[in-house]
């Protein structure tokens, strides 16, 4: 079995940390005005294991597909994308049908990733652009890559004249 | 009379939630561009795969929300909606 590369472990568990705190929320938002009981909890838990298993396996399908040319890329990640959502279905589908589960706590969590990528950018503001952009390349050198890439063209240009 | 009402809540709940899931086509189409696109920009510069692919696996599921949406309206309309339609109609007649 293949490796799972760990910016896929270390987004997943972004994504993992962020949901169990906004399914808190829902849930004291629930608890407050006094409609909480064992399947609102029930139906939370259901839904937020299939959104964060959903996310995983994208992460997933988008590890197979980097190691492939575009055609084939494009086609392992529909085909994922296919799977993911006949898995939800599934998991939304028992959510829905079975009267342990909450209707409203079974489909409101399917919008806590987006919220969490909605509030990314907060964090990382404070760890501060070196970390967010990765490897910064000296003001230095970016001037030399630029001239260089300056002269490259200047003899390109000048081959093209001569043929 | 009733079971015709009926009969067209269904029908129109089933046509809606298939309406809903053909905003799941267009999350396919995009993810599979960006992560083509991701794929070239890679080949180009390897040494930044790791926050090419963190910056793809987010607008991946930026893209896929709208998808998960329609998914979720479908499932309603299925599942919830008849019911609750069917429900009204029968407290309207009486």
């Amino acid at each position: 079995m293949k490796k799972i590369e760990p910016t896929i472990i270390k987004e997943t568990l972004y994504i993992l940390v962020c949901v169990v705190i906004l399914s808190v929320l829902m849930e004291a938002v629930f608890l407050f005005i006094r409609r909480w009981d064992y399947t609102v909890l029930l139906g939370n838990l259901l839904t937020g294991f299939a959104v964060t298993l959903n996310f995983f396996l994208m992460g997933l399908g988008v590890q197979k597909a980097l190691g492939k040319d575009e055609k084939e890329a494009k086609k392992i990640i529909r085909l994922s994308q296919v799977y993911r959502y006949l898995i939800l279905i599934v998991f939304l589908v028992i959510g829905v049908v079975f009267s342990c589960f909450n209707n409203w706590a079974v489909f409101v969590p399917v919008v806590f990733p987006r919220i969490a990528i909605a509030i990314r950018p907060l964090f990382n503001k404070k760890k501060g652009v070196q970390e967010v952009v990765g490897d910064v390349v000296p003001q230095e050198s970016q001037e030399e890559t630029k001239e260089q890439i300056q002269e490259n063209t200047a003899q390109l240009e000048q081959q093209d004249v001569e043929e | 009379m009733l079971e015709l009402a009926v009969g067209i809540i269904l029908g129109c709940c089933a046509l809606g939630a298939g309406v809903a899931m053909i905003a799941g086509i267009g999350p396919g189409i995009g993810e599979g561009n960006a992560v083509a696109k991701a794929c070239e920009a890679i080949g180009r510069q390897p040494e930044c795969k790791g926050s090419v692919t963190s910056t793809m696996l987010m607008g991946c599921a930026v893209a896929e929300t709208t998808g998960l949406y329609a998914l979720v309206i479908a499932i309603l309309l299925i599942f919830v909606a008849p019911n609750m339609l069917v429900n009204i109609l029968l407290g309207v007649i009486g």
